[in-house]
């Protein structure tokens, strides 16, 4: 077995100031470099010592990887490039790289504003960490140095988040962040290939929850959000800047739209326009519904969402008001909060978690009498709300990913330690993740001759010793198809009708175009004779040779007439 | 305890003892360990325990064979811990025997909750805050408590591991605090039990095979000796140092790192470095014994020593500088420099040994131009210090990192392999030659130092991150360069640099990477700011296309980029260099439309970035009295007021007060200077009564501005207004008469503004008010007491313990499944 080494700086067993320290192949790691809300001290960062005790940090580390924009992954990334010392490499997702410093200033301002910190990072570090980034693409597969390579993959949750795979020689590690297996309003679901890694960090928030439909909270959402209005109440959602803002800006807006409503509704924080901007730019990142409507209609060139000023919290009459920050620990959300506080008609949604010490954790722990400054008192007469839009993968989630991975061990981190036991107990008996010679596999072993002796190993320590690098055989198959329309629909054609045959295995579409069906892959692409014949690129390994073939027929027989 | 908490404890400690009540997170346990701690250390903690019977209750009650949370076993252990602190609690709580049954064997530790780091963590840190006088150390011995400390020294969890070398250090101090203190010549044999037990298990350590094990025991003296420089350190090191040179006999040296850290410690130790007669025996045989990579912290940390003999410090320089001789001698390079750059004077390694791989000589090289980095500046430097064989050297390996070297010989071919286009080596490299610009080289070297650094200004491959630092180490050494005698200009030498180097920077403006635009524009502005008034770098710059396509980038897409160009256009405007072609003597026609753009910026960018950066530049503006702004200070003023009154940013409405501030002291005089010699700066003659000073700034609304501020949502904000209303009262309180007269009506009205405003309605514009109503309103606000309040943290009342202490009470049973999520 190679040698990785796995030291939870944060996120260990918890959650917040996610930071992992991976050794795989004499290289060292650090996955995600986050922040816990929770604390205004030096417990708010993960404890660096570690790092520095092994001499200068540069020199320790090969490279530093970013799973997604929430500050529980990114917000001590300029404490600890800037203040800290590290001045090598910082990866992340394309849109990550944009949205991370809006956030990061977010949390500055915050800091500063509220707390008065005046020892804290300021928006030039702010801007000369994000100057150390290498932005990467999806299925990238990134060079660090001659033998360290990384490569992203799709993981929903939020937009550009990404999970990431580390390989050194033939050793492997994928390290998932935060990720969703099931596609939400504006994001699709994550997907990972058949990359065996020899371990799996795996976020397991909701380890032992099997999560309801996210329809059902929407739905929910948008019935308080309308009772409220229509009793004439006021609607404060306090929010992050990115993220579940817009989310739920696009669910607001399609039901007002739907039901003709009038009721004004605000987002208050300047930000919104760079948040839509970006969300726009990165639309090839968000979900299928979201990319095809595109075309006739931006989703997020809002018609009902305006932006705020503070003089309309006065104005008469119901309105929803999105706010920042999303804790109501400061600024706007709050000072909207005690003006609204007291009125019974209106009410406050918390979308999101709270950490103690914060307003809303204490409105969402029922105390309805809070003490404020100058020994006031107010009183929550609103009504209340908490609507979890939380974006993880639940067990049967996880439980997923880790089949489609295939990893030889899984670490469960992000999470509570009696839910990941369970957890624990759940992925042995599932995968019988220890070598099973019952279990079929395509190949067990290798037996090496060597100095008139023989020795049956790995396939993986076989070409580790032999300085071998795995090669992998594919079938290929083009099937020529009669469509005149451009390559991208002929893709999303195919996508569609394999998805309504095949419904047992996972289809999916992926942000470059191209169609997968487990480890199938299915490219179009125009005929270089004929523009009213495309040609379908099908490429499949020998594990998947049954589906493969099975697939090319299906295709062979052509596609079912779209509706006109 | 204030009594509201004294009245939540009781509840607290039954939810905490209830199995079935989960407490939501551990921030809330930290923060109430916080909280004991501070009581504890204010006050009784007999006392306390005394007055809250419910806190023994509840370490009793954890006690109990039932399914409790590891974290509150943890959070007990670590209160029991806390109370022990102090000698008569500790004997209080030992009369139950409540101690042993925490801490000893009966208690978690023979337990299934033994298993949960969490709870082997509050073990380590009850028994370390717990250990602080004579009869902790003898239940420590009793209980068996230093034998498990032993084990854990080895836990899979890394952070227990080392809490527990850190409590062995602890108790080791402490055992030695009152017998080893007295009798300085006290021999180990002599030492307390305690003491022996653990000097007992280090020598074992020392002599075991297993490096975990060394490891651990070298970490342990480590930190021993770099916090206790009691006579007692050099008892113990006289033991223990025949052991430790042992190790450098092993091959490989087993714990390198640990060893060097605990050599250096010793070496800096005061007690240690003069006493110990073979110890600079030792350094100089680890220096030899281990490998490059290894050495490199150890010399560096010799060379940092105040105290060190001259031939270990020569030594230590180098092994420093071997990897960079090798460089030099592979490269073929004049003997003279290798001469003097490797001290030794022979023996030169060869690059086969000392750089065999890439990875291995990536590494040492930027290990090594870190270390001389750091040397560099501090007095204790070697000296002769060899600038120029350091430049050279330096020189060589960013040629061989861009390709342009040609080696001729098989070594410097090998090397060339490795470093072509290795990023790392280059930006190590670059920042080692920023650093040395503090010294001088001969003219030749200079020469090749800027023909490099434009090498790398200019190549298409450099990437934005060596470009930053290029740009900032030229910087550097066009600062240090020798000013021509007499007319403080550029040197001709870095003259020629420049003009070989402004037809670059457009390039670099034009990147696609928004990174490098922005590093061009940073170092665009730093230029501007040193040498915009002299006649040599004024001529190259207007000749070139830098100043148009600066202005072009006020409309970059990328935030960060327009905020450079605002920086950099104000620099320029300022010093006279914003030209239209057609007309390059005469800049002031085109000067107002740079105002307009900058207050267009400020009143439309999307991003606070931009805006922050044309409200400094307007104030620095006002400050130097600039051209454009002279004309018509008042009208400036207030449109600037007024945009920045509206943002969004907290920090732009901030930045408008502190422009404020500059108005206010231009037109009534700056703060009055105590110091008699002080040089005032000419300002306009003051004006003759009070309402005559204060009318140009209720002219630009200045006063309403700074009275909605004083209430904004945003402290900084109103903090910044309240100072600076201080400030104009002081101020008018010394042009004395009359004052304050204005009409009662007015002042109520603007009074009930106010009102309104605090109490967070917007309400309606004051319009004009005259001088005399702000009179009057000032000295009617408790503008001190409003200062008092702010100077708090707005979250004072959220942090308070009784906040803490309702919150996890009302959490009990409140949250669901989203107990902790990701933000």
């Amino acid at each position: 077995m190679p040698e990785i080494r796995v030291t939870p700086l944060g996120a260990g067993q918890d959650v917040g100031r996610s930071c992992i320290l991976v050794s795989i192949g004499g290289k060292n790691v650090m996955l995600d470099c986050g922040m816990h809300m929770g604390f205004n001290d030096d417990r708010r960062f993960p404890d660096f010592s570690y790092i520095t005790r092994n001499g200068r940090l540069t020199d320790f580390l090969d490279c530093v990887i970013i799973s997604h924009f929430h500050l529980d992954h990114c917000g001590a990334l300029p404490y600890f490039s800037e203040m800290v010392g590290y001045d090598g490499p910082i990866y992340m997702t394309h849109p990550t790289q944009a949205i991370c410093p809006i956030l990061l200033e977010d949390y500055r301002k915050i800091a500063v504003d509220k707390k008065g910190e005046a020892n804290f990072f300021t928006s030039q570090m702010i801007k000369d960490c994000m100057k150390k980034v290498v932005a990467v693409h999806l299925h990238q597969t990134v060079q660090v140095d001659d033998e360290l390579e990384i490569k992203a993959y799709y993981a929903g949750h939020v937009l550009g988040a990404a999970m990431f795979q580390i390989k050194v020689g033939s050793e492997s590690v994928v390290y998932t962040g935060d990720y969703n297996m099931t596609p939400d309003r504006h994001l699709g679901a994550a997907w990972i290939d058949k990359c065996r890694p020899n371990l799996l960090i795996t976020e397991s928030t909701y380890a032992t929850t099997i999560r309801d439909s996210k329809r059902c909270r929407e739905r929910d959402f948008l019935k308080k959000v309308h009772e409220a209005v229509e009793r004439g109440g006021k609607v404060l959602i306090p929010v992050f800047a990115l993220g579940r803002a817009q989310e739920l800006c696009i669910l607001l807006e399609t039901f007002w739209e739907r039901m003709n409503l009038k009721a004004p509704i605000y987002f208050s924080t300047g930000l919104t326009e760079k948040a839509n901007h970006y969300y726009k730019l990165f639309i090839t990142w968000t979900n299928q519904k979201i990319r095809k409507t595109f075309v006739q209609r931006n989703m997020f060139e809002f018609k009902h969402i305006k932006a705020f000023d503070r003089a309309f919290a006065d104005n008469p009459g119901p309105m929803v008001v999105f706010a920042t920050p999303g804790m109501l620990h400061a600024g706007q959300s709050l000072q909207i909060f005690r003006k609204w506080a007291g009125n019974e008609k209106n009410m406050v949604i918390m979308p999101g978690y709270c950490v103690q010490g914060t307003v809303g954790h204490k409105i969402l722990s029922g105390q309805r009498k809070l003490e404020m400054e100058g020994r006031q008192v107010l009183e929550v007469k609103m009504q209340v709300e908490y609507m979890s839009f939380s974006a993880h993968a639940d067990a049967k989630g996880i439980m997923q990913l880790v089949g489609q991975a295939e990893p030889e061990s899984v670490l469960l981190v992000h999470g509570e330690a009696k839910k990941m036991e369970f957890l624990k107990q759940k992925i042995e008996q599932e995968f019988r993740l220890l070598p099973d010679a019952k279990k079929p596999r395509l190949l067990h072993g290798t037996l090496i001759m060597k100095d008139s002796n023989f020795r049956l190993v790995s396939s993986e320590q076989a070409l580790k010793e032999l300085g071998l690098a795995e090669h992998q055989l594919r079938f290929t198959c083009r099937v020529h198809l009669h469509d005149p329309r451009k390559e991208q629909e002929t893709a999303m054609r195919v996508y569609s009708h394999l998805k309504s045959v095949l419904k047992e295995h996972c289809v999916q579409h992926l942000p470059d175009g191209s169609v997968t069906v487990e480890s199938i892959l299915i490219q179009a692409a125009a005929h270089s004779e004929d523009p009213g014949t495309k040609v379908l690129l099908v490429s499949w390994t020998y594990q998947d040779e049954e589906l493969g073939s099975h697939l090319t027929s299906l295709l062979k027989k052509g596609l079912p007439q779209a509706a006109s | 305890m204030d009594p509201e908490c004294s009245q939540l404890l009781p509840a607290l400690c039954s939810v905490l003892a209830d199995p079935r009540q989960p407490v939501a997170d551990d921030t809330c346990l930290e923060k109430l360990l916080d909280w004991f701690k501070t009581i504890t250390e204010a006050g009784s903690s007999l006392l306390l325990l005394q007055e809250n019977p419910c806190l023994l209750g509840l370490l009793c009650h954890v006690l109990k064979p039932q399914d409790l949370s590891p974290r509150v076993l943890s959070f007990s252990l670590r209160l029991a811990g806390m109370l022990a602190a102090q000698e008569d609690c500790f004997q209080y709580l030992q009369q139950g025997e409540l101690l042993p049954r925490l801490f000893g064997e009966a208690g978690p530790l023979g337990g299934a909750a033994w298993t949960a780091p969490s709870v082997r963590s509050g073990w380590i840190q009850g028994l370390r805050s717990l250990a602080r006088h004579p009869s902790a150390l003898c239940f420590l011995a009793d209980c068996g408590a230093v034998d498990t400390i032993f084990s854990l020294q080895g836990d899979s969890s890394l952070f227990v591991a080392s809490a527990a070398g850190q409590l062995l250090v602890h108790i080791l101090g402490l055992s030695l605090q009152g017998p080893a203190e007295g009798h300085p010549g006290l021999q180990t044999g002599d030492w307390p039990v305690c003491a022996q037990k653990i000097v007992s298990h280090i020598e074992e350590s020392l002599r075991s095979a297993a490096t975990p094990q060394i490891t651990q025991a070298l970490n342990v003296l480590t930190t021993t000796f770099g916090h206790c420089h009691d006579p007692w350190t050099q008892v113990l090191w006289g033991r223990l140092s025949p052991l430790v040179a042992c190790l450098l006999e092993k091959d490989p040296v087993p714990a390198a790192h640990s060893l060097v850290d605990l050599l250096l410690s010793v070496a800096r130790s005061p007690v240690l470095s003069s006493s110990s007669s073979g110890l600079w025996e030792t350094l100089a045989q680890t220096l030899s014994h281990l490998s490059p990579t290894q050495a490199g912290p150890l010399a560096l940390g010799i060379l940092k020593l105040q105290e060190c003999p001259q031939v270990l410090r020569a030594q230590a320089f180098a092994v420093l500088l071997q990897p960079l001789t090798c460089v030099l001698e592979a490269t073929a390079q004049a003997p003279g420099l290798l001469d003097s750059l490797d001290g030794t004077g022979g023996a030169s390694v060869t690059v086969d040994t000392l750089l065999p791989s890439k990875a291995a000589c990536v590494g040492l090289l930027c290990r090594t131009l870190a270390h001389l980095e750091l040397l560099q500046p501090l007095p204790q430097r070697p000296s002769p210090w060899p600038q120029a064989p350091l430049l050279g050297a330096t020189v060589t390996i960013l040629r061989l990192c861009s390709g342009s070297a040609t080696p001729t010989s098989d070594a410097g071919g090998h090397l060339c392999a490795f470093l072509v286009g290795c990023v790392r080596v280059q930006r190590a490299a670059l920042d080692f030659l920023g650093t040395l610009s503090q010294g001088t080289g001969p003219r030749e070297l200079v020469t090749q130092v800027f023909a490099v650094l434009l090498e790398y200004l200019t190549s298409p491959d450099s990437s934005p991150t060596v470009l930053k630092k290029a740009f900032q180490a030229t910087f550097r050494w066009l600062q240090s360069s020798p000013e021509t005698p007499g007319c403080s200009d550029l040197d001709p030498h870095a003259h020629l640099f420049l003009r070989e180097l402004l037809p670059v920077l457009p390039k670099r403006l034009c990147s696609p990477c928004w990174e490098v635009r922005d590093s061009g524009l940073e170092f665009l502005t730093q230029m501007i700011g040193r040498w915009g008034g002299q006649a040599g770098f004024r001529r190259a710059l207007l000749a070139s296309e830098v100043p148009e396509l600066t202005e072009q980038l006020l409309r970059d897409p990328e935030s960060y980029v327009r905020a450079s160009a605002v920086a950099a256009m104000g620099q320029l405007s300022s010093q006279g260099l914003r030209v239209t072609p057609a007309s390059p003597e005469h800049p002031g026609g085109q000067q107002k439309s740079l105002l307009a753009e900058l207050l267009h910026i400020l009143s439309t960018d999307s991003e606070g970035f931009p805006r922050r950066a044309v409200m400094h530049v307007f104030t620095q503006w006002l400050r130097d009295g600039h051209a454009d702004v002279a004309g018509d200070t008042e009208r400036f003023v207030a449109r600037v007021l007024q945009v920045a009154s509206q943002d969004l940013d907290w920090e732009v409405r901030a930045q408008g007060l502190e422009l404020a501030l500059v108005f206010l002291e231009q037109t009534l005089g700056r703060p009055s200077s105590h110091c008699p010699y002080a040089v005032t700066p000419p300002v306009a003659a003051p004006p003759s009564s009070l309402a005559q000073a204060l009318r140009p700034l209720c002219r630009v609304q200045l006063f309403e501005f700074a009275f909605r501020a004083l209430f904004d949502c945003d402290r900084p904000v109103a903090q910044k207004s309240c100072d600076l209303l201080l400030f104009l009262r002081a101020q008018t309180a010394s042009y004395g008469g009359p004052q304050g007269s204005g009409s009662v009506p007015e002042v109520a009205s603007v009074e009930a503004a106010l009102q309104r405003w605090q109490a967070g309605d917007q309400g309606q514009p004051l319009g004009y008010l005259e001088p005399e109503v702000v009179v009057a309103v000032l000295r009617s606000m408790d503008l001190e007491g409003l200062r008092g309040a702010l100077a708090e943290s707005s979250d004072r009342v959220e942090k308070s313990p009784q906040s803490l202490l309702q919150d996890v009470l009302a959490t009990v049973g409140a949250l669901g499944e989203d107990e902790a999520d990701c933000y």
